[in-house]
């Protein structure tokens, strides 16, 4: 029963990273229909940025800041000058533009940080928390994991939700045709949408290196896990991602408990593949498939 | 001094069609004029150019002796061009009161001329009025018939461009919106361009009418002579 508690908690904890990358890659599909193949190699990058200024400078949290706004840059610059120009082209040509730049962040990577191995520190104390005499499985660097995602998740949604910026952000994801006849400025609101992504990914960088270590592939895994977390939610859905994050992760920290830790991979292969094969729209779709 | 929407010897297509193949059409202040002719006619791809929506190959377009000739549709709703596309113009995932707040976002409004410009939408379109916090996908053909115009109405525009907005409405809620297009020509003052498959309705409310057939202009009249020119009428507008 403890066993099963903690299996529990740390899922969640790991399904609130899948539920940043699957929420990054959710923001630039609503408005570019693109799966940014590269979106865990930012986050690698930006995590190498992060620790480089931690060295530096000695704070975690200067580290932390930085890594944020340089995932808001790169998102921002990856728009502007490698994604833009594939506009109006075949789809075929951004997954591809994509791809490279995904190849292209990890050879930059190589280059300036060197491939070998690091270890990322933790925000805060990595001992185990203890229920009276129970021991929890996570600790206070788990709390913030979870904290600090569901908080820039709730932002997200609020700023969708409330504001003038995400009304025109949605509007221009649904509809993109109209969004521009009302005067809507469609590539500025999608510029504004990758840097974002940017900056959620950089978050899913920073909390998830501390316990994978980080070199210029490190991110790969992560990515595939977010990017299952995210067809389980239905690509379109911001919150079926965040729901797919926490589903994925719980999943796996099970099969990775009781039977393994080398099944999570073949897990996360085998549920993506029966999803796209039975519900391709995502198991919290009531609707049938939207194409646009 | 104002002359009004002129399109001078508009030239446009997609890839290796041409839809347009110098189309000229003037629209006086504050008038309908009617934009007809059969599928293909390229009446649709009209609209779209004088939007924005599509770059035209050669040709002009001004209003009121401003050249607009070339810019985006975000620069032309500014410059007071409003177009309501033909079928999909609600966001039907918005609310209605979302999409009503879309219609603004081409000015610099403040929180009060919101809130009023969205009081103006629901004291005109009441059954608009009951439904603000639904989405505009449950409302009815007509209702989001009313949605779009109010919409493109809240961007304060010179000029409203209207693509078959009869299209699917059932006898009575067409009457309802062919008469709102008149009110908003002789009361509001705005020059309206109407594209329908409807010639007869749409002649009976228009000041000109304006005849295309494969992206050129084959007749350009004063509306009720239009409508009177028996063999013009069973050529290219089948009625």
């Amino acid at each position: 029963m403890v066993e099963f508690l903690q299996f529990t908690l740390s899922g969640i904890v790991f399904g609130m990273i899948y539920a940043a990358i699957a929420l990054s890659l959710v923001l630039i599909w609503r408005g570019t229909r693109l799966l940014n193949f590269a979106q865990g190699g930012m986050a690698m990058f930006t995590t190498f940025i992060a620790i480089e200024v931690i060295y530096k400078t000695g704070s975690y949290w200067a580290g932390f800041v930085v890594a944020l706004a340089a995932g808001i840059v790169l998102g921002a610059v990856a728009e502007l000058v490698v994604i833009r120009p594939t506009v109006g082209k075949p789809q075929l040509n951004s997954v591809i533009v994509s791809i490279g730049l995904l190849i292209g962040l990890e050879g930059l990577a190589g280059i300036f940080f060197g491939g070998q191995y690091r270890s990322f520190p933790s925000a805060f104390s990595v001992t185990g928390i203890h229920l009276g005499r129970t021991p929890l499985g996570i600790t206070r660097s788990d709390l913030f994991v979870v904290a600090a995602v569901l908080v820039t998740t709730l932002l997200l949604a609020a700023l969708f939700r409330f504001t003038a910026a995400g009304l025109r952000m949605r509007a221009a994801a649904f509809n993109a045709t109209v969004a521009r006849l009302s005067g809507i400025r469609v590539g500025r609101v999608l510029t504004v949408g990758w840097a974002l992504a940017g900056l959620l990914g950089a978050l899913a960088g920073l909390l998830v290196s501390p316990s994978t270590f980080l070199y210029p592939n490190s991110m790969d895994a992560i990515f595939v896990f977010g990017f299952t977390a995210a067809v389980l939610g239905g690509l379109d859905s911001p919150a079926g991602s965040v729901a797919g994050g926490l589903l994925l992760g719980v999943g796996l920290s099970y099969v990775s408990g009781y039977l393994g830790a080398n099944f999570t991979s073949i897990f996360a292969m085998g549920l993506l593949i029966l999803i796209l094969m039975l519900r391709p729209a995502g198991i919290f779709s009531g609707t049938s498939l939207r194409r646009v | 001094m104002s002359s009004g929407l002129v399109v001078d010897s508009l030239v446009a297509g997609y890839g290796g069609v041409t839809a347009l193949d110098g189309v000229s059409l003037t629209a006086a202040p504050a008038s309908i004029t009617a934009v007809l002719g059969a599928n293909g006619a390229g009446k649709t791809t009209l609209l779209r150019v004088i939007s924005g929506l599509v770059k035209p190959r050669a040709g002009a377009i001004t209003l009121d002796n401003n050249d607009l000739t070339g810019k985006g549709p975000e620069q032309l709703v500014r410059a007071g061009v409003a177009h309501v596309p033909e079928g999909q113009g609600v966001i039907a995932e918005l609310t209605v009161e979302e999409n009503l707040r879309i219609g603004m976002m081409s000015r610099r409004v403040t929180r009060a001329e919101k809130a009023q410009g969205l009081a103006e939408a629901y004291g005109r379109f009441t059954q608009l009025a009951d439904r603000r916090r639904k989405l505009a996908a449950t409302l009815s053909g007509g209702e989001r018939q009313m949605l779009v115009i109010a919409r493109a109405l809240l961007a304060r525009p010179k000029v409203l461009l209207l693509d078959e907005p009869s299209l699917g409405l059932a006898p009575r809620v067409m009457t309802q919106v062919l008469d709102l297009v008149v009110r908003l020509s002789r009361d509001s003052g705005i020059t309206i361009v109407l594209v329908e498959q409807n010639a007869r309705a749409a002649l009976a409310i228009a000041d000109t009418g304006v005849v295309l057939n494969l992206g050129r202009v084959v007749a350009t009249a004063d509306a009720q002579a239009l409508a009177q020119d028996v063999a013009l009428r069973h050529h290219y507008l089948g009625f």
